[in-house]
């Protein structure tokens, strides 16, 4: 929303250009600052807190605000392949990304710059880890420095408007021709709501940054054929490393024009280092983003009590502006950096380590270096703890050397006394072998003869999962996730991939698992499970479980949702088409959930999420969703199913034979639709309901496919409760507006495209060679 | 422009928000900020607690106010509230939602009980405590409680101008969900209006109530390495009652025909069952009740229950559910 300054008691903008002021967070204003560059293309996928970023401008495209095509990828590897093919296509590409993401689209960075097309980049700092956490550090950030992309730094959301004006026209400068990253803290950044002065006007914005360049090679000119990414060896590569390495130099020349030019415009100036109260300063803290500006308000008190303290932010580090640094340092006497990640085995953190060499390389001997690891994973930085880094300085100081050149800053030891016991005995046994559940293959045709008790009966059998996990009220995916548990007898070793049930299952120090449970990356679960099923075969046969209390085989399921389905595919197939002998169990509920319910390729047409919005320009989701079960039946795998706990005996008896399958035949692959109240924006007691019509309206047949003939085992068309799918769609608030006039076309597609693929199954329920 | 009636040491008024996801504090906070901002001309920021965090599970917004020259540089939680506004009394019972207030602060409770019992509940010595129905308004008026909440939070906040929030609440409900306008002005005022107060005066030269930032009991001496959890299962320590919002399942055990319907759709585990023998002396499982330390009141069980076994009911402050508890009896290590 805009602020009309006249009204306002405000200090106006210095500067040239007209400017209006907004209230909006980091991740708005790359955003805002993207929809008035108007890119051509961002390819992009969801991760946190990057991902409102493609959350606003589908929002803002909804409404015809601007032209950027969005593209949601199947991963960030993904994500990073469209923005580099667009980018050689000669038009203006941006992408958003944090974390993990931007470590799995890590190899395409060099490539993007070595190849010389330019992009921008928004990566919102998170932590890079295992065990997950989603919180603001720098450990992504420090993967960025060696991939030859020029790096912008932004403290807040105001910055994080300009160096986005200002990152395309760096990018795009002919001295420079490099992707560029503008760097900014997840949450601290990304979420808190800043007032921020913009410029009014695209075109002004547009002047500004020019037009995109046109005289140089791409993919697009006919006439001019090239040949984009060669195979080049010794003795010519590092002929290229060297044209890079010097465009990289470049950017810190051209950035100080640009800026410039930028300030004369609207009265903001960036140099390359942002230097608070530095004219004199005799103890500094060195720090990257938002934390520079807590420590501020410290020198702040510390000048007030005539401590000579000052603030050193770097607005660039890449390139690291070395002599600039050993300039601003030349009198201080010592300065603590906080490195907000840790360089592991390097004694220090990065910026510690190139801060030291600066010195080092510009002769300065006297100056005391502290470095601290803080804030790591998002642990708040607080004032009094800047003030602690400046006592550090003012003691190496004092005592004329530094005590602890290098250390962690924030851990906690904790106390022998404060160790909780464990909590929970060991499932029993006998309790999760009921016997109540039997697979018995027929002795002449080998078909498989399922027998199951009444529910009731097993309501005596363990749940597999412990009471306190931290789901919504209603969340379908605990109570799919037992249902199937139920039919399973024995124990299992459960991998979940990154989503909502893992979150909301292991909050350290809490864990839901009563089994063993393992978590890896977003999109590598079923590699993972079949490493172990593998390692659980080996060791077993040279007899090294025996020992361990081992007398049956574990039953091996992975769980993942319509996402890691999405992200993970790849993988997936690989591990069906190796047939290892697990399970893979997807919860489908029709979104990236966990992120904010972006949509998912399972997502329905139509169906409004937060990267489908539905607006004058746009009706909810574009395509059509995934049939994953279909997918990973082309695998030839012997058993895949769907199921819904609206349905409960059916899918306990795929339940039951999944096992069989998993244990004596290899890959079992089984979708479960799930209700998300939260985002299907339903009732919360509905949950069944709604998955029920899903089914009878045929939009989720229940079938197996079974060594490969499909069988439907539950038609509504037969017990006459086949009802229109528009009898589903208005249960929930994401897809009540395709019941309106104006979704009419929208509705017909994807009825139709329901109806032929029901009438594909049946003709496949009908023939064995289908 | 609005006046700050009083500022910290770095020119903030500090206002925190203590409630649940799904009752919309992180909106609630969203709103006040940016009216503060563009409606009433402070600067500001307004940020919320992020995490994995899902519906249900406590939540923090955070709002800061200054004069429009003042710049903004702490990103950090507030831990000093001039204003503090609870939108979920049962927070009560795990959170010290108070940590950190001035002898002169104003707490804002969504609550059934009277200022002298929250008082005494949250052991505040002083300021001003105010109370406002507004699950009840909400449910009353069919809108939501942040609205309420929002409503009376500008009584407290008598710097900004409540018109200037209803033009916002008009903006964002009047183009997608017309219907929706009158009823969330009404329940605005109804929040201004309904708020109580009671002031009591701080004895001169209290401290601040102290504020305790939290430290985990594991740390890198004890916590097993690599982050692995040895505990299995350890989440049913969890109380998740404070995830309800209201409403909670009743259990009428004399028309329940154990069919377990119920167990198969709790996405909590709540359902207590036991082995006894039926009619004809055969060992058989029978339900026992609910354990409502589990059960955030989703209400499926109630849709699934095929007979009259299971309803719906609006949980009061009467303690039913501490009552009727029935607790699962697992198989402790302690036991043994």
């Amino acid at each position: 929303m805009t602020i009309d300054l006249k009204q306002e008691n405000m200090i106006s903008p210095q500067g040239t250009i007209e400017q209006s002021v907004v209230f909006e967070s980091g991740n708005e204003m790359a955003a805002y600052a993207a929809h008035q560059i108007n890119y051509h293309v961002m390819g992009y996928y969801p991760i946190s807190p990057s991902t409102e970023v493609a959350q606003f401008l589908d929002g803002m495209k909804a409404k015809g605000e601007h032209d950027i095509v969005l593209i949601p990828a199947d991963g960030e590897h993904g994500s990073a392949g469209i923005c580099y093919g667009a980018a050689t296509g000669g038009g203006r590409v941006f992408n958003a990304t944090s974390a993990n993401g931007f470590l799995y689209m890590l190899e395409q960075l060099p490539v993007q710059s070595g190849t010389r097309f330019p992009m921008v980049m928004n990566l919102v700092n998170r932590s890079v880890s295992g065990p997950l956490n989603i919180h603001g550090d720098h450990s992504d950030l420090y993967f960025a420095l060696n991939t030859g992309w020029p790096i912008l730094m932004a403290r807040d959301p105001q910055i994080v408007y300009d160096m986005n004006v200002m990152a395309i026209k760096l990018a795009e400068d002919p001295e420079v021709r490099l992707p560029v990253i503008v760097s900014f803290d997840g949450y601290f950044t990304s979420h808190q709501k800043r007032r921020v002065q913009v410029i009014k006007s695209k075109e002004d914005v547009h002047k500004f940054i020019g037009s995109p360049p046109t005289d140089f090679p791409h993919a697009l000119d006919r006439e001019n054929p090239v040949t984009i990414g060669p195979y080049m060896n010794e003795p010519d590569y590092i002929n290229n490393c060297y044209q890079q390495s010097e465009a990289m130099y470049n950017a810190e020349s051209v950035f100080e024009r640009i800026s410039k030019e930028y300030a004369e415009l609207t009265g903001r100036e960036y140099p390359v280092i942002d230097l608070y109260r530095m004219d004199d300063a005799e103890v500094a803290v060195f720090m990257l983003n938002s934390a520079a500006e807590v420590c501020k308000d410290v020198a702040d008190k510390l000048r007030s009590k005539g401590i000579k303290a000052g603030v050193i932010s770097p607005n660039m580090i890449r390139p690291f502006p070395q002599k600039k640094l050993a300039d601003v340092l030349k009198n201080v006497k010592a300065v603590t950096v906080g490195d907000r990640a840790d360089s592991y085995g390097g004694h220090g953190g990065n910026m510690a380590l190139e801060l030291r060499a600066a010195l080092h390389r510009y002769g300065n001997v006297n100056i005391k270096v502290i470095n601290r690891i803080y804030g790591l994973g998002g642990k708040d930085f607080y004032a009094d703890e800047a003030e602690h880094f400046y006592q550090l300085a003012q003691e190496a100081v004092d005592k004329g050397h530094v005590e602890k050149p290098f250390d962690y800053f924030g851990h906690t030891p904790g106390k022998a006394e404060n160790v909780p016991e464990r909590v929970l005995n060991p499932m029993k046994k006998e309790d999760l072998n009921t016997g109540l559940v039997t697979v018995t293959p027929d002795e002449k045709t080998g078909e498989l003869k399922v027998k199951i008790p009444p529910l009731r009966n097993l309501t005596k059998k363990p749940k597999r999962l412990a009471s306190g996990h931290g789901a919504c009220p209603g969340c379908g995916i605990f109570s799919g996730l037992e249902l199937f548990f139920k039919g399973i007898e024995g124990d299992i070793v459960a991998l979940f991939h990154t989503g909502c049930a893992m979150v909301v299952t292991t909050g350290y120090p809490y864990s839901s698992h009563k089994a063993t449970y393992i978590h890896n990356l977003f999109q590598n679960g079923s590699a993972t499970l079949s490493g172990l099923v593998e390692m659980f075969y080996e060791r077993k046969r040279r007899g090294e479980l025996e020992e361990l209390g081992l007398s049956d085989d574990f039953t091996f399921v992975m769980v993942t949702g319509d996402g890691g389905m999405d992200i993970g595919m790849g993988p997936a197939i690989g591990t069906a088409l190796r047939n290892h002998k697990m399970i893979i169990l997807e919860y489908d509920n029709e979104g990236y959930m966990n992120t904010g319910s972006q949509l998912s390729y399972s997502t329905p047409m139509g169906h409004m999420t937060s990267t489908s919005n539905v607006g004058s320009f746009q009706n909810g989701k574009p395509f059509h969703h995934k049939d994953t079960p279909q997918i990973m039946a082309a695998t030839h795998i012997p058993y895949v199913f769907t199921g819904t706990e609206a349905f409960d005996r059916d899918l306990l008896k795929k339940a039951a034979k999944a096992q069989w399958y998993a244990n004596n035949e290899g890959l079992v692959y089984g979708k479960i639709l799930i209700t998300c109240p939260l985002n299907w924006k339903s009732k919360d007691e509905l949950g069944q309901t709604i998955v029920g019509a899903a089914v009878n309206s045929c939009f989720f047949p229940l079938y197996e496919v079974e060594r490969g003939k499909t069988k439907i085992t539950y038609d509504p068309e037969d017990k006459n409760k086949r009802i229109n799918v528009t009898e589903w769609l208005k249960l929930m608030g994401k897809s009540k507006h395709l019941l309106k006039e104006d979704s009419h076309e929208t509705l017909k597609m994807f009825d139709d495209e329901v109806e032929r693929r029901w009438k594909q199954l049946k003709a496949k329920h009908e023939s064995p060679y289908l | 422009m609005a006046k700050l009636p009083k500022v910290n040491e770095l020119g903030f008024f500090e206002i925190r928000l203590e409630s649940i996801g799904g009752l919309g504090a992180n909106l609630a906070g969203k709103m006040l900020s940016e009216d503060g901002v563009v409606g009433n001309g402070l600067n500001g920021v307004g940020f919320s607690s992020y995490g994995s965090e899902k519906k249900g599970s406590p939540v923090k917004a955070y709002i800061r106010f200054c004069d429009p020259v003042t710049h903004i540089r702490d990103t950090t939680p507030i831990e000093r509230p001039h204003v503090v506004g609870i939108f979920h009394e049962a927070l009560l019972k795990t959170t010290d939602c108070a940590s950190g207030i001035y002898p002169d602060s104003t707490i804002l409770v969504n609550s059934q009980r009277s200022p002298d019992e929250l008082r005494q509940l949250m052991k505040i010595d002083s300021g001003t405590i105010a109370v406002v129905n507004a699950t009840e308004i909400a449910l009353e008026e069919q809108t939501k409680v942040n609205t309420t909440m929002l409503g009376a939070l500008y009584r407290i906040l008598d710097f900004l101008d409540p018109d200037s929030m209803k033009d916002t609440i008009r903006r964002t409900f009047e183009k997608k969900y017309p219907h929706f306008v009158e009823p969330n002005i009404r329940t605005f005022d109804r929040g201004f209006d309904e708020i109580e107060f009671m002031t009591f005066e701080p004895v001169e030269g209290t401290a601040p109530r102290p504020f305790k930032r939290f430290e985990p009991a594991l740390g890198y001496q004890t916590q097993p390495i690599g982050g692995t959890i040895t505990n299995p299962g350890n989440s049913i320590l969890k109380d998740l009652s404070i995830s309800r919002a209201g409403m909670l399942p009743h259990f009428h055990d004399d028309k329940c025909i154990n069919c377990a319907a119920c167990d198969t759709v709790c996405p909590d585990f709540c359902f207590v069952w036991e082995e006894k023998e039926d009619k004809r002396g055969r060992p058989q499982m029978f339900l026992k009740g609910i354990d409502y330390q589990y059960c955030k009141g989703c209400l499926k069980c109630v849709q699934a229950c095929p007979v009259e076994a299971l309803t719906d009911e609006r949980e009061y402050n009467d303690g039913y559910a501490d009552k009727n508890r029935v607790p699962h009896l697992f198989d402790l290590m302690s036991q043994n």
